[in-house]
């Protein structure tokens, strides 16, 4: 993967700044307001998007971590389907203002689903995300809700996994040159404080809880 | 009578003493203040003041010790006045009196207030003792009524701090760590999905099997494909018609005859051509 990384870096931003908070149900309108004031475009409404995100994963007897892939598809625009590699986020030491990690973005049609069982993967889970995004240069912040499907496949029928909402400050950038980036970011998520603690979450440690 | 001067005379020279002390700290204060203004501290200046007032308290003490003899008794009588300059009178000053002259004797020598000073203290004495008691009491419990006004609002407004960043403390939870990791864990790896979508692939077959159990009353278990099992089913039918003829309506249990009564109106004229027909459409 990380051969393909160092090729595909060539032509394409690969690295994500990332910073991860959430917001809780009291607070959540407060914050919108804020981010509205705070990023560009403030006189515009709300943009908002609600998307299924199917994760797909292959595992091997080769391969000790499965390898996932996430389909995301808007259900307001059904014609607009994204596939996502992300890898591990990595903390970094503590003079870094935020998680670095991986990824690769790509625009498909449609049948993505069908190719990805035809090459081997299964759908490991899949959910609902509902919200409001919102930018501010280059960096792109996300406010969002997210939705268990009670019935797979079905988009209808859902229920709210928690009452916050998943706040997501993020940057993707070329493989270099991402260095002024993040005290952006760092001084940015200071302006939404104390709203939103917008920190590094260690995802390893998540994973084995 | 020698006894009693040498007592002033010591007295006397105590006290210049005292009053030396006290002239001297504070022309030291004063300089201080003056030269040193800028670095000098607060607990600086409070020290000094303690010096003086300490100073102050030895005199006072002085004064009234038992040693001294009253001072009150003692008679000052200026015996010559001249407008010229003394010598010995400029250098006992300091330089500050010239000549002990009609100017400054009176201000000197004198042993009581101003006359428009007495004069003040004397009417602000006669107001106080104009006022009955009864009037006292009323202006005391009108200072009494306003004071307690005023720590009732100083209270209030208190109160409405402190209530103010109570709130405050409590607005500061506007998000949650556990949500977060909660979120994040849910985003990142499915947790807390992943269980209801096993739950729900294990129900799926169930129902699955009893949606199709009335129709495909033959075969048991799981059906090879749909297709087959119509025929299946079809072909248990036509067997079914021709074993019972007219009589299989009384010999089946209620729940039977009505699976069976739906195959049958759907394969009613099941002749072998409509049979084919019907797999035709299937296959397609």
């Amino acid at each position: 993967m990380d051969q393909m990384i160092s090729k595909v870096s060539k032509f394409a931003p690969t690295n994500e700044f990332l910073l991860q908070g959430s917001i809780m149900e009291n607070a959540h309108d407060v914050l919108l307001h804020r981010l509205r004031g705070l990023c560009d475009n403030s006189d515009s409404p709300f943009e908002t998007f609600t998307d299924n995100e199917m994760i797909f994963s292959m595992k091997n007897t080769t391969i000790t971590q499965a390898l996932n892939l996430r389909v995301r598809h808007s259900l307001i625009e059904q014609d607009s389907w994204q596939v996502r590699y992300a890898g591990m986020a990595e903390m970094g030491d503590k003079n870094r203002p935020t998680m670095v990690r991986h990824v690769i973005d790509c625009s498909t049609s449609d049948n993505i689903v069908l190719f990805l069982n035809e090459l081997g993967f299964r759908m490991d889970h899949e959910f609902v995300i509902k919200g409001f995004y919102f930018h501010k240069g280059r960096m792109k912040v996300t406010v969002s809700k997210i939705y268990k499907m009670n019935q797979p496949g079905n988009t209808e029928n859902l229920e709210p996994f928690s009452t916050s909402s998943l706040v997501e400050l993020s940057v993707v950038t070329q493989q270099s040159g991402g260095e002024g980036i993040a005290e952006d970011m760092k001084s940015f998520s200071e302006q939404l404080k104390p709203l939103v603690q917008l920190e590094k979450v260690d995802h390893r440690r998540l994973q084995n809880i | 009578m020698q006894k009693e001067e040498k007592q002033l005379e010591l007295a006397l020279d105590a006290l210049i003493q005292r009053v030396q002390d006290l002239k001297n700290s504070l022309v030291a204060f004063l300089s201080k203040l003056e030269n040193e203004y800028q670095t000098m501290s607060w607990p600086s200046v409070l020290d000094n003041f303690a010096l003086l007032s300490g100073q102050l308290n030895s005199l006072g003490k002085l004064l009234k010790s038992e040693k001294v003899p009253i001072l009150r008794n003692q008679i000052l009588l200026p015996l010559a006045l001249s407008p010229d300059r003394d010598q010995e009178l400029e250098k006992l000053t300091e330089r500050r009196v010239f000549a002990f002259n009609h100017e400054v004797v009176p201000d000197y020598l004198r042993t009581k207030p101003e006359p428009d000073v007495e004069k003040k203290i004397q009417e602000s004495s006669v107001r106080a003792t104009i006022n009955t008691p009864d009037v006292a009491q009323k202006q005391l419990n009108a200072m009494n009524k306003v004071t307690s006004n005023i720590l009732d609002i100083i209270n209030s407004h208190r109160d409405d701090m402190e209530s103010d960043a109570n709130q405050k403390s409590s607005l500061a939870q506007t998000s949650s760590m556990s949500d977060t990791n909660a979120l994040i864990a849910v985003t990142m790896f499915g947790k807390g999905l992943k269980s209801l979508r096993r739950d729900s692939s294990q129900s799926q077959p169930i129902i699955q099997q009893q949606t199709q159990q009335p129709k495909t009353q033959v075969s048991t278990g799981k059906a090879p494909s749909a297709v087959k099992t119509n025929i299946k089913a079809a072909a248990a039918v036509t067997v079914n018609k021709q074993e019972f003829a007219g009589t299989f309506t009384s010999d089946f249990e209620p729940g039977t005859i009505s699976s069976h009564d739906n195959i049958l109106t759907l394969n009613k004229e099941s002749s072998p051509a409509a049979m084919s027909d019907t797999l035709n459409k299937a296959n397609n």
